[in-house]
């Protein structure tokens, strides 16, 4: 690749070819589902002190609090997601290439600092009524109801990788974002978990 | 096993983290003799017994943590942040 070539529109598809369409694993038992989010990540962290000027410039700009430790906001046009203290993730459905960083760094001006974390990290969804079972397998954190749900998010390990979870619904939906570069690896692992119930990628 | 009540996160695997060591060693002033740096980056004293110790939470929120473990039974006491000052048990 020449370094004049500009960014490829499509930084999760490497990742989404690792999941070949159709059934497999187990059968007749309760497959859950995988899929790739092709979806756009910023990564917000706010400048010492300036926090609660990066919480006022985000509720301004799109209508919704920054989330508190361990919690997500907003929807699935927008969603924030607690990564660590003062620090956030932005996920929205994959746009024009930058346009979400641009549009959140304009934002909150100098109270927070931006990086596009699009390429870098890749989302991949898990759901199912067997998904919180697929999901112990692989991880130590508490997903009972009574210590998890939607809304919650954890960071955490997965197959020795670093992942942050998301549960999105009651369904429940999973999202699993990872380091792309890890991502193959991280599928192998999963995937190898979901044989059990059997998983379904359409 | 150890398992960290991280501020953050909530209780968590000893695996998340990483073992930074002792927190209670400071950093000699500028102009401080070549044996105070000495003792500063080597000397450590090992003790049996409670232990205030760094831990990075590495895989969760990347925050350092000051845990009080106690080196023979693994026992952790407190977890705090990394500006606050846990308190040891004497015995």
């Amino acid at each position: 690749m020449s370094v004049s070539e500009p960014p490829t529109s499509a930084p999760h598809a490497a990742v989404a070819a690792l999941l070949k369409p159709g059934a497999h694993g187990a059968t007749g038992g309760q497959p859950v589902r995988l899929a790739v989010r092709d979806v756009d990540i910023v990564q917000l962290l706010a400048r010492k002190g300036r926090a609660e000027d990066a919480a006022a410039a985000i509720k301004a700009a799109y209508g919704f609090d920054l989330p508190s430790p361990g919690r997500s906001a907003g929807g699935d046009a927008l969603a924030a997601l607690w990564i660590q203290p003062d620090g956030w993730f932005l996920i929205a459905p994959r746009g024009t290439e930058g346009a979400l960083a641009r549009a959140v760094k304009a934002a909150v001006g100098d109270a927070g600092s931006v990086v596009d974390q699009t390429h870098g990290r890749s989302v991949i969804t898990l759901s199912g009524a067997r998904a919180t079972w697929v999901l112990a397998k692989e991880c130590r954190v508490d997903l009972h109801p009574a210590a998890f749900g939607p809304g919650r998010v954890a960071s955490t390990q997965i197959a020795h990788l670093a992942c942050t979870i998301h549960q999105r619904d009651a369904g429940p939906t999973y999202d699993l974002i990872v380091f792309t570069t890890f991502a193959k690896s991280f599928m192998e692992s999963l995937t190898h978990a979901a044989e059990e119930t059997g998983y379904v990628v359409s | 096993m150890i398992r960290i009540d991280c501020p953050w996160c909530g209780m968590r695997d000893e695996a998340e983290f990483t073992y930074r060591g002792d927190a209670t060693v400071t950093r000699p002033g500028a102009n401080a003799p070549e044996e105070a740096f000495h003792d500063f980056v080597y000397a450590r004293k090992n003790p049996r017994g409670w232990h205030v110790e760094w831990w990075y939470h590495s895989s969760g929120c990347r925050q350092y943590l000051k845990v009080v473990r106690h080196t023979m039974t693994h026992e952790v006491r407190t977890v705090a942040r990394a500006t606050e000052t846990p308190e040891v048990p004497s015995e």
